[in-house]
């Protein structure tokens, strides 16, 4: 184990490398690289949830002035695929085609025109002719499953490997498990309660919205610059789509505005590319913010149910787990995240004999689901951790105590773990890191639960209310996700690091820089990181499945151990000593009486002797996936005359192994937070009876400002997670699950209404309290 | 939106007449809502050389120049001191700074909005609107007149007058529109409310106003009861933000509330 | 139509048509640093300064700013760069979309109170949306910012 004392760039406050240059607005993100002159791309969106297009006439369009390229599903290729942008073979049905004669959502593509201008675009789409039969749609996912609708009739679309995908039910994903026997350990317990839970589509609504452009370059090849999370899985879909060799594709990926999920799909890339590659003319598509919301996709929509048994002494025996997840028109993520709903969220409590999990995903027409931080956990983690607040008051305990009893602890596994993994089967592992019961008994200590749990009367009308939820999240996905890195030696004694690993705002390019700084004891103004770009860079799954710290850092570390070790080799060889006789300071390469700084050598191989670069690759992939945890706490004051209410205090305590930026790693935390608290407490997807989105805009989709946040307390255990680059995990994804339910928690604390579907509105608080008033 | 031309009126007279040339041309006021519109016109009629960003005050009235921002309209030392802030924190509750300073408080007016912040916030006062050509409206004759005025809102007057007033914006995020606005006025000794964005356009409830006016020193049942008597006397609807039974219970509670405040 | 202004301080003029709002104006002549999040004045991204107050450039059309003065990040680095010195102290700064317009909206803050209260804050950048940092480490990074001379 490192010595965490000893470190001086990694855990040490280190501002963001692009901090101050993308304050001063340098212009580095997709559009402000945007070729000049390039065509601009609209598209044609369909007015009906569901739809088969009868004819389509776009001769007009084609005719205006400044068109030079319009594209119907006639004229691209029928290749199904999934948008999804996971590895391969990817756990999502191939359920897409770049443009269908189907429509199965309000917003949903119809066709594309690319034109010299955004008015001659626009122009262009109004005298584009369609005519539709309108089919029934399905817009409750509770009759979705065999609906005498098909959402996916046509020929032509799969599973890579069983997913329990059955398109003629609706039916995108399924998914059964069971350890132990539940329904005996249930007969067995002195207490069950069961409760159902409702949580509903989240949009990501980062910043930046969707972009992508795309040029050819000298080679005549395929470049496409885009806001994505995964340009190394985008280069393959694409080439595979578009029956292009890998090789003529080049993605890169600039500064990303926010991505959360959002961006590790396809959304405007293969019109840019279609564009560019048959007009020989660079293009750009920019989505409105309107099509963010209205066509890109959200969070699943779930119904949860669970039964929970105990004995008297609080020791919880088994968990029965039924979920119903809506995919929408198609079924990106569909498996993975609703496995996650079982396997990030159930085995906190390892300590049962039977556990159960299952349900289906199905297909709606609703704008698609997909990936979005904290998928499937933060559905999970509400409807558990609520449930276990409504067992604790039946066996009459604090919360806080059936949490101690029955966690998660340190050396401990459960056998979740070696069952369910993304899609797949998973990987049996030992927590070698959890201080969960820490986290607890400091959020208590920060939020004086002692004292405070379960209310507080403030006047006649105002009460505070306090409640809490434990989570755990994953950091990437074991022997699937791969991230590498390379490092070379500058002249001067600096490094250029190249990683696939995907800067999307979190800091990745900052914490990698630290990593190998701290390595090669050098400083992060030394290390000059580059990413991603798939020329350039070495391979890396992107940025998704809390996987960048873990996975991309300890390629990073393990590049530049070598890096390090290679210097000496090299160091020793001038110096005409053993390698174990050298030491390195970071600068200077002391033997005995003899030093050479590594300055002098950087130089000397470039320019004057022995001249070669200097310079290693490495690779990582997981073999586990340790966990982060964490304890929430929120102190809420409610008005009992309208039910509105205040989030006055949130308080986490985060177990993430060692904290590579302890200031970014706050605001990972504090920011998945506050975007858990929008889905808790406002944040909503709303569609009209037809099926069209109501939210489509920032005035009609709130999202946390800054007069809602009142504060946040943001505390961490001292960990060290062994497998871990100096002792890290993740730290992206967890901070976003728990605040759905400590809401629900401290609300029903408040007031005694608990309320079963998000968001928690003052109008469901009022409605409950005039009904407990009867 | 699409334009033909944008026209720099150089006097009222002038943008008059342009404004009367077609049924396409318009004024501009803040252009924020404009935008959200959509639709073509032939000419943007720009009022910036008619001085209509002055707020200024005669002894009996404030006069707020239509084409003052509403960032203006709550700095004001001026409008500050009328009735205990409540006017001008009715306009800061509105989006952010960088909003106000475009939108114009005569473009709040004249778009009727029905979640305006503006137009409930101003309604308890006794609130008149001079027009060019010549016309002077009180602000409860202009929400009820029915079609569209085709004259220029060159001022708004709102009489000074010693009291009290309250402003309650219900809202999800401070970028949302009201669920439902109150707005609660003692001025001179007479009560006055206002509930607006219900979800139609800012009303005053009368009957509520009379009963509360005709009790002498009232007590909590009696604005209770007032409270009571302005949600029935007023309609509310449904729609994607909240129920009208909750803009119903949200607004009772705010009314009593604010006659609580106003009668301190 | 050709409008003049000062851009900056530099007087500029763009040949323009009527209903072309100022965001687009400046994206298309090369002036990047605007950042446009919504186009529909709910995100601040885009904001700027004219005549030293601090708006949402997506909505304001081109023609209407003749003859002023308007400022871009571009003219305030250095208030740029201390305001993100004061971003990382906090762990404030991520994606960056949002960052150019707090830094214009933060500099007309500053530079139009003299110690503002919380309240005054909050009403102030309230209307600059950021999705990254939770909110709560940039108030206090804006807070320590306003304290720097």
């Amino acid at each position: 184990m490192a010595d965490k004392k000893k470190l001086r760039v990694v855990n040490n406050k280190t501002p963001s490398v692009d901090g101050k240059g993308l304050m001063q607005g340098r212009s580095f993100y997709t559009d402000d690289l945007a070729a000049p002159n390039s065509l601009v791309i609209k598209m044609l969106r369909s007015p009906h949830a569901f739809a088969h297009i009868k004819s389509i006439d776009v001769s007009e369009a084609q005719k205006l002035n400044g068109v030079a390229l319009v594209l119907t599903y006639k004229d691209v290729p029928h290749v199904s695929f999934s948008r999804a942008g996971q590895g391969y073979p990817e756990p999502s049905p191939h359920d897409k085609f770049i443009l269908d004669e189907y429509v199965r959502y309000v917003g949903d593509e119809v066709a594309m025109v690319a034109a010299i201008d955004e008015e001659v675009a626009e122009e262009a789409l109004k005298l584009i002719k369609v005519e539709y039969e309108v089919l029934d749609p399905v817009l409750d996912f509770e009759t979705a499953y065999e609906n005498k609708s098909v959402i996916h009739p046509e020929d032509g679309i799969k599973e890579m490997f069983p997913i329990g995908f059955d398109p003629k039910k609706n039916v995108a994903a399924s998914y059964e498990m069971e350890v132990g026997d539940v329904e005996k350990e249930l007969r067995k317990s002195d207490v069950v309660v069961e409760e159902t839970f409702y949580t509903q589509a989240q949009a990501h609504a980062m910043l930046e919205t969707h972009s992508s452009n795309a040029r050819l370059d000298e080679h005549n090849r395929l470049v496409i610059y885009s806001s994505t999370q995964t340009p190394f899985h985008m280069r393959r879909i694409m080439a595979t789509t578009l029956g292009m060799p890998v090789s003529q594709i080049r993605f890169i990926k600039p500064r990303v505005g926010g991505g959360f999920g959002g961006k590790q799909a396809f959304h405007g890339e293969f019109f840019c590319a279609l564009t560019t590659l048959r007009t020989g003319r660079p293009s750009r598509f920019v989505y409105t913010r309107e099509e963010v919301f209205g066509a890109s996709y959200t969070r699943h929509p779930m119904k949860i149910s669970l039964k929970i048994g105990a004995m008297k002494d609080g020791r919880i025996n088994a968990i029965d787990c039924r979920s119903l997840s809506d995919t929408g028109a198609y079924g990106e993520h569909a498996l993975t995240v609703f496995m996650i709903v079982g396997s990030k969220v159930l085995p906190l409590y390892n300590k049962v004999d039977a556990v159960r999990f299952g349900g289906r995903v199905v297909y709606t027409n609703h704008v698609p689901a997909g990936a979005y931080r904290g998928y499937g956990a933060i559905q999970g983690n509400y409807a558990l951790e609520s449930t276990i607040d409504v067992l604790s008051e039946k066996l009459g305990m604090d919360p806080k105590r059936v949490r101690e009893i029955n966690s998660m602890k340190e050396k401990e596994t459960s056998p979740i773990f070696e069952i369910m993994g993304e899609g797949t089967k998973g990987t049996a592992m030992i927590m070698e890191s959890c201080k969960l019961p820490y986290c607890i008994s400091r959020g208590a200590e920060l939020i004086d639960w002692k004292n405070n749990y379960p209310r507080k009367v403030i006047n006649d009308h105002k009460v505070r209310g306090y409640g809490m939820a434990i989570a755990m999240q994953g950091s990437g996905i074991p022997f699937i996700d791969m991230g590498s890195a390379s490092i070379k030696l500058n002249d001067g004694g600096s490094y250029m690091v190249t990683v696939g690993a995907t800067d999307i705002g979190q800091g990745s390019d900052t914490i990698i820089s630290q990593i190998v700084a701290e390595e090669l004891q050098t400083t992060v103004d030394k290390v000059l990181i580059y990413s991603s770009d798939t020329d350039l860079t070495p391979f890396d799954c992107g940025a998704y499945a809390s996987s960048t710290t873990y996975v991309s850092g300890n390629a990073a570390w393990k590049a530049a151990q070598k890096m390090r070790a290679r210097l000496i080799k090299e160091a020793s060889q001038y110096l005409n000593v053993k390698e174990d006789e050298v030491e390195f300071d970071g600068t200077t390469f002391t033997a005995k009486d003899k030093s050479v700084t590594l300055n002098d050598l950087s130089i000397q191989w470039l320019y004057n002797k022995d001249l070669h670069q200097v310079s290693v690759t490495e690779s990582y992939y997981g073999h586990v996936s340790p966990p982060p945890f964490m304890a929430a706490y929120a102190e809420v004051e409610v008005d009992l005359e309208t039910g509105e209410y205040e989030v006055v205090n949130y308080v986490t305590v985060t177990d993430c192994g060692t904290t590579i930026n302890p200031m970014l790693a706050r605001g990972q935390v504090e920011g998945g937070v506050v975007q858990g608290l929008g889905m808790a407490c406002f944040e909503a997807v709303k569609y009209d009876k037809k099926g069209n989105l109501l939210s489509n805009n920032f005035l009609n989709y709130h999202i946390p400002t800054h007069k809602e946040i009142y504060k946040l307390t943001t505390e961490f255990a001292d960990s060290y997670e062994p497998t871990g680059p100096f002792g890290a995990k993740s730290v992206g994804e967890i901070g976003i699950d728990t605040p759905p339910a400590v809401i629900c928690n401290a609300i029903y604390n408040a007031t005694g209404v608990r309320v079963h579907s998000l968001p928690i509105t003052p109008e469901k608080i009022l409605k409950g309290l005039k009904e407990l008033k009867k | 939106m699409k334009v033909n031309e944008y026209y720099r009126a150089s006097s009222l007279e002038d943008a008059y007449s342009k404004l009367q040339q077609s049924p396409k041309n318009v004024l501009l006021g803040g252009g924020l809502w404009l935008k959200k519109t959509a639709q073509s016109y032939d000419a943007l009629i720009d009022l910036s050389c008619c001085e209509l960003d002055k707020i200024s005050e005669t002894k009996e009235e404030v006069i707020v120049g239509s084409m003052v921002t509403q960032r203006d309209f709550e700095n004001s030392p001026v409008v500050k001191s009328l009735f205990s802030d409540a006017l001008a924190y009715s306009v800061r509750e509105i989006m952010g700074v960088n909003f106000r300073n475009l939108a114009t408080i005569g473009g709040s007016i004249m778009g009727r909005y029905p979640f305006s912040d503006v137009i409930a916030g101003l309604l308890p006062y006794d609130v008149s609107l001079e027009f060019y050509p010549k016309e002077t409206m009180s602000l409860e004759d202009y929400l009820n007149f029915k079609g569209k005025k085709n004259s220029i809102l060159v001022a708004v007057h709102i009489k000074k007058g010693s009291g009290k007033g309250y402003y309650k914006k219900a809202k999800t995020t401070a970028l949302d529109f009201p669920i439902v606005n109150i707005a609660v006025s003692k001025v001179n000794n007479e009560y006055r409310i206002a509930v607006g964005a219900r979800p139609m356009v800012g009303a005053l409830a009368k009957e509520a106003m009379k009963y509360i006016n005709s009790v002498s020193s009232p007590k909590k049942e009696d604005f209770e009861k007032a409270a009571e008597l302005a949600v029935k006397e007023l309609q509310f609807l449904d729609n994607k933000d909240s129920s009208a039974e909750y803009r119903y219970d949200l607004a009772k509670v705010y009314v009593r509330r604010g006659l609580e405040e106003v009668s301190k | 139509m050709k409008v003049s202004f000062y851009l900056n301080d530099v007087l500029v003029s763009y040949d323009v048509k009527p209903h072309e709002y100022l965001a687009a104006t400046l994206r298309r002549n090369g002036v990047k640093s605007i950042k446009v999040g919504c186009n529909e004045s709910s995100c601040g991204s885009c904001t700027l300064l004219i005549e030293n107050k601090p708006v949402m450039s997506c909505s304001v059309l081109t023609a209407s700013v003749e003859g002023k003065h308007i400022t871009t990040v571009e003219g305030i680095q250095e208030e740029a760069a201390k305001l993100s010195r004061c971003f990382s102290n906090e762990g404030a700064d991520q994606c960056g979309f949002c960052n150019v317009g707090y830094a214009l909206v933060c500099y007309a803050l500053k530079k139009e109170y003299k110690n503002p209260t919380d309240e005054e804050i909050i009403n102030y950048i309230v209307g600059n949306l950021c999705r990254c940092s939770g909110l709560y480490s940039q108030l206090k990074a804006i807070k320590a910012y306003l304290k720097e001379e």
